[in-house]
């Protein structure tokens, strides 16, 4: 897992992040910087929750702990305790940037703990600190709690997501989640950048709610404008007048195609007529259409129902395999609603060595982890090394700042590391 | 205070959301953009509500002017013998070039990453299709829609009893944009330290992998291919949505609770103070997630009579996670993001004045800041060669004569 000098390298981070920031860190490490998770002595609240390597409930062993924390360092640290704080405050020293969710308020919050931006940056006046919270750090919903289902639903991404006679429904996993995270790492970035041109940090602050509103590619924005409120259509779209759907029932699974125009789209439309008629399954209203004057905003529905009748008694016929095999040799805008298995499986993702396989000597097992977020021809973006177990990093990172191995015993059974 | 990114210079090509929305970032924080469209073939989300006659024309797409506030536009003909060539020259004069355009494009033109970084051996240089510049399938050509079935957010979302559906907006087109944020700003400070540009490959769909590596670690670690749960989690209960009273006619308003240990359920159940609440069944977390049924109907007939704003605040008054399942309009009135000013207006040529969003996140010493609307089609043509390439004007004359600049 060496990847050469990545963008970040020589930057230390320190990642106070619960369950909602841990990509943030993730993607920084896996940029080069040197990322130091910092846990309480009893490991973070995620290390508890299943599922867990080999359905063994153990800290070590919970499957989102080890996703997500990969090539971080990792210590453990009482910050309630006033020597765990004054270690902290000495490790900022140390440190270009700090990430935590913590709150704006409550007790683990940074300010009643007295590790607010203002205390810490009278000790590095360099140093980017970077909260993420559900609603931000002032405002009127600043005290609100608020986790993944919350976020998505006030961050309007949730109510147009569902069937239409069921409730509003989010992602099963939290994708307020990635969302925040990959906006802390960015403003980490964009942090780093302004320290190195000015020489001064400065207060970052992400809402997760707010990170949910891009996702609605503008349709909030749009309201004032066409009065539309969005509303839950199922697997489908609203294009002009007609009803699209979107998700179809094949062979083994679902697949993902839509009649959407536009001059990118109708050559794909027109290869899936030709597939279909080549199978012999084409009906008169995919064959007797000219498709290079189609536009979704000017079919009716009577229109769209024949030519959807068509297409779903086709997709019934063939695998996910089948259809995802022809839409990459024959230009097909249709797409696979894979699951785990058949990401784990897909051709394109091992011609580019995605996954890496990670050994765990400790369980006897190798697990297969995405590798590389993205590629360079600097190098230096990947994996480097598998999550911290708890307190892994205490002797090397402690040993920095001097205290040798009998004062961390000392501090261990006093329940500070 | 300068704004962040003050000085920096970005070149775009390509369209959609997500390499747009990436480069937003810069432009709202200082960058000039400079966006190379042509007419010959408008970006797609000029045409999303178009048909031929329509009054505005390319102009008029909502959702472009919305995506790309704070940037010059300008018209190129790339199939004109002379605009490869132009782009070259614009190539010069950027720090970053961005692009999301199927793999064959840029190289047909002779702008690939080689042949422009030996132009301008500091370039930065990012590509961000589907798929990735290398494999069998890199030039399978998708949208978000399938950027969100193939990564796995689609069968990740909805009811286990119906088709899959993906979250609302094509997710990868708003996870895509922030990882591109993210590589542009490190490799930004790696050029400011070691004088080197590089060029980067993100995979649309290696993105959104990355982020589900939960979805993937699951299946590895346990053999359990995880699937959709409705609003179900396994770790709290109540976890889910309940229908509350119609306000103004609209009996589509919606509240979601979450109960996530025993502390909390005993603080719901004195905020209800109904029979039900004392229920021996729901007393511990376990209870709850076995008769997660029951529990949801009882949390529903609760929280039908009354609005999700009252729910909200009754229940987040004692500590409890709730809040409203907002829609569009609730968003544009929400008084959080109002105290964080998510909206600002501009007032655009064609569409007039109207609302754009700014990032999820804020910055103490440099605030963002929208400038300007998005551009109509060629808008800023004559500006960016003339002004800031400093095209003599005979020159520009001839070469717009000669319809490169359509």
């Amino acid at each position: 897992m060496e990847h050469g000098e990545g963008n970040l390298q020589g930057y230390r981070i320190l990642d106070l992040t619960g369950e909602p920031g841990f990509l943030a860190g993730k993607l920084l490490a896996e940029l080069g910087a040197d990322v130091i998770k910092v846990e309480p002595p009893a490991g973070d609240a995620a290390r508890r929750r299943g599922p867990f390597v080999g359905g063994i409930a153990d800290v070590e062993r919970s499957v989102v702990w080890l996703a997500l924390n990969t090539s971080k360092r990792g210590i453990t640290l009482d910050l309630d305790h006033p020597r765990g704080r004054d270690m902290f405050l000495e490790l900022c020293k140390t440190a270009d940037a700090v990430i935590e969710s913590a709150g704006p308020t409550g007790p683990r919050s940074l300010a009643a703990r007295r590790l607010d931006y203002d205390t810490l940056r009278a000790i590095n006046r360099h140093l980017v600190l970077c909260s993420i919270s559900p609603f931000g750090q002032t405002g009127p919903y600043r005290d609100y709690r608020g986790s993944d289902l919350t976020a998505v639903a006030m961050g309007g991404n949730m109510y147009p997501t569902g069937n239409p006679e069921r409730p509003p429904v989010r992602c099963t996993l939290p994708v307020a989640y990635y969302h925040g995270g990959i906006e802390a790492a960015v403003g980490v970035a964009f942090g780093l950048w302004g320290r190195e041109v000015s020489g001064e940090g400065q207060l970052v602050d992400v809402s997760l709610q707010e990170v949910m509103l891009m996702p609605n590619m503008t349709s909030p924005t749009q309201f004032p404008l066409t009065g539309f409120k969005g509303g839950r259509v199922g697997g489908g779209f609203r294009g002009g007048s007609a009803f699209f759907h979107e998700l179809w029932p094949c062979k083994d699974g679902f697949v993902s195609f839509a009649l959407r125009g536009g001059p990118a789209r109708i050559p794909g439309i027109i290869a899936m007529v030709r597939y279909i008629d080549e199978q012999g399954m084409a009906t008169p209203a995919l064959t007797q259409r000219d498709w290079t004057k189609y536009n979704h905003n000017l079919v009716t529905q009577a229109e769209v129902d024949d030519i959807e009748a068509a297409l779903g008694a086709f997709f019934r016929t063939k695998t996910m395999d089948e259809l995802f095999a022809a839409a990459c040799d024959r230009n097909l805008m249709l797409a696979p609603a894979n699951t785990a298995r058949e990401i784990v499986g897909s051709r394109q993702l091992a011609a580019r060595e995605f996954f890496i396989d990670i050994n765990h000597e400790e369980w006897g097992v190798s697990l297969k982890y995405p590798g590389a977020f993205a590629r360079s021809t600097a190098g230096g973006i990947g994996v480097t090394r598998k999550a911290p177990r708890l307190g892994e990093h205490n002797t090397v990172v402690y040993g920095e700042l001097g205290i040798d191995a009998a004062r961390l015993g000392t501090l261990r059974s006093e329940g500070i590391v | 205070m300068a704004a962040l990114f003050s000085g920096l210079k970005v070149l775009e090509f390509g369209g959609g959301a997500a390499g747009p929305f990436g480069t937003r970032y810069f432009a709202d924080h200082g960058a000039s953009v400079v966006r190379v469209e042509s007419k010959q073939r408008p970006d797609f989300i000029r045409l999303l509500r178009y048909t031929p006659g329509a009054e505005g024309g390319f102009d008029a797409s909502h959702m472009f002017a919305m995506v790309n506030p704070n940037k010059y536009g300008i018209a190129l003909n790339m199939n004109h013998p002379k605009g490869p060539e132009l782009a070259r020259r614009l190539v010069q004069w950027a720090d970053v070039v961005a692009e999301n355009f199927a793999p064959k494009a840029m190289a047909k033109w002779g702008l690939d990453y080689p042949s422009l970084s030996a132009l301008k051996p500091d370039l930065v240089m990012i590509s961000t299709c589907l798929n990735g510049q290398t494999g069998p399938d890199r030039n399978y050509p998708g949208f978000g829609g399938q950027g969100s079935a193939i990564s796995g957010f689609n069968h990740l979302t909805g009811w286990s009893d119906r088709e899959p559906l993906g979250p609302y907006g094509t997710i990868t087109d708003s996870l895509s944009p922030r990882l591109v944020a993210l590589l542009v700003a490190s490799a930004l400070i790696h050029r400011r330290k070691t004088g080197k540009g590089q060029y980067i490959d993100l995979a649309q769909v290696e993105g959104g992998v990355t982020c589900l590596s939960e979805n993937i670690l699951t299946y590895g670690a346990t053999g359990e291919v995880l699937g959709r749960r409705g609003n179900r989690s396994r770790h709290a209960a109540p976890h889910g949505a309940f229908r509350c009273a119609a306000t103004d006619g609209d009996d589509d308003r919606w509240v979601v609770i979450a109960v996530h240990d025993d502390d909390e359920w005993q603080r719901f159940a004195g905020v209800v103070g109904e029979a039900w609440t004392a229920d021996a069944r729901f007393a511990t977390m376990a209870g709850r997630l076995d008769h997660v049924d029951t529990l949801e109907e009882r949390v529903a007939g609760w929280t039908r009579n009354r609005s999700p704003e009252d729910v909200m605040r009754v229940l987040q008054g004692a500590n409890v996670e709730a809040g409203v399942v907002e829609n569009f309009e609730d968003l544009v009135r929400d008084p959080q993001l109002a105290h964080r000013r998510h909206f600002r207006e501009v007032r655009h040529p064609v569409i007039g004045p109207h609302l754009v969003e700014t990032n999820g996140m804020r910055f103490s010493r440099t605030p963002e800041e929208i400038r300007m609307p998005a551009p109509c089609l060629g808008e800023h043509t004559g500006y960016v060669f003339r002004e800031l390439l400093g095209m003599p004007a005979a020159e520009y004359e001839a070469l717009e004569k000669d319809g490169v600049f359509q």
